[in-house]
């Protein structure tokens, strides 16, 4: 019996297919909704922001020095990641892991880093502001949450990687998904 | 599945406990803080097949926890004990691997070598010789 070509060798299932990245999609969408909100308190857009449960915990947070250590403030930054993320799981077809490892490339050191970054955001609230921001940790949580689901397609895409590279084939070819590559190497 | 579920709660538990234990504001509850949302992701994350072999992770995160109430010099008897139970159970659960039942081409050890499963798989579905 022949698999499903779009499943990887070796595989039982595709990580690339829809169902295992719709719910990625949807997460780094919600995730950019809440940031997107926090950056615009953080830019006074908003006067007040939404706290139920932390007293001024938000407004401090969102305040503090650690928030506005680059030009833009952080919240910013966080929403142009979830924007990476949700663009980079939307791109490509359920072969992509071969067709474009670049896009699964792009899309897990988007998902890793947003991941670490929000652990250590998460970390700082009560450790250096002695205070929590609801909203944020929120956010924390979803970046946190999509690195498990979206490191399997990362993997698929490397195993590939190795081997074009195996296969005496351009591996910077490969990564950009040329033809002449993709028709050698399964 | 339970270990990593477990483990998420118990590091979810250390954010919460200076504040429940009383001893907020001590260099015990910034221990919490930190090692806390770490073992909470990292058992999160390993909580996925592809990801399992993060749990070890937690295995040097428990174990820290067993010595951070002496090395630290903890004042309170509470985070004392709070953080050598919690240290001991996280450490104990990041060792049970539970079930996989999914394949990933050999994993991420494949990454370092050649002849690995997804390479051997791949070799038979383009039909040419090893």
């Amino acid at each position: 019996m022949k698999q499903d070509p779009a499943i990887p060798p070796g595989w039982s299932y595709n990580p690339a297919s829809w169902p295992q990245r719709i719910p990625i999609i949807v997460l780094a969408l919600l995730g950019f909704g809440i940031a997107t909100y926090l950056a615009l308190y953080q830019l006074e857009v908003f006067p007040e922001v939404w706290e139920p449960f932390f007293g001024g915990g938000s407004r401090k947070i969102l305040n503090s020095s650690v928030s506005h250590i680059l030009p833009i403030p952080d919240a910013a930054l966080g929403a142009f990641g979830y924007l990476i993320d949700a663009v980079a799981g939307i791109i490509g077809s359920k072969r992509r892991w071969r067709t474009m490892p670049w896009i699964v490339v792009v899309f897990g050191l988007a998902i890793g880093p947003l991941g670490f970054i929000s652990v250590l955001l998460v970390i700082l609230q009560p450790v250096m502001f002695d205070a929590w921001c609801t909203l944020c940790l929120a956010s924390g949580v979803i970046s946190v949450v999509m690195i498990g689901p979206a490191l399997d397609e990362f993997l698929a895409s490397l195993q590939y990687l190795r081997r074009v590279k195996d296969a005496g084939e351009s591996v910077w070819k490969g990564f950009w998904g040329y033809k002449s590559v993709t028709e050698k190497v399964a | 599945m339970w270990p990593r579920i477990l483990n998420t709660l118990l590091g979810l538990w250390l954010m919460i406990s200076p504040a429940l234990l009383g001893y907020l504001g001590q260099t015990a509850a910034d221990n919490d803080n930190i090692v806390g949302p770490i073992i909470a992701s990292v058992a999160f994350t390993a909580l996925f097949e592809a990801t399992r072999g993060l749990r070890w992770g937690n295995l040097p995160l428990g174990a820290w926890l067993l010595l951070a109430p002496w090395v630290l010099g903890y004042d309170s008897t509470a985070a004392i004990v709070n953080n050598m139970l919690v240290g001991a159970c996280v450490a104990a659960l990041s060792l049970v691997g539970g079930r996989v039942e999914q394949q990933f081409g050999g994993g991420w050890s494949a990454l370092f070598t050649s002849d690995s499963l997804h390479a051997r798989e791949a070799k038979k579905q383009d039909g040419r010789p090893s």
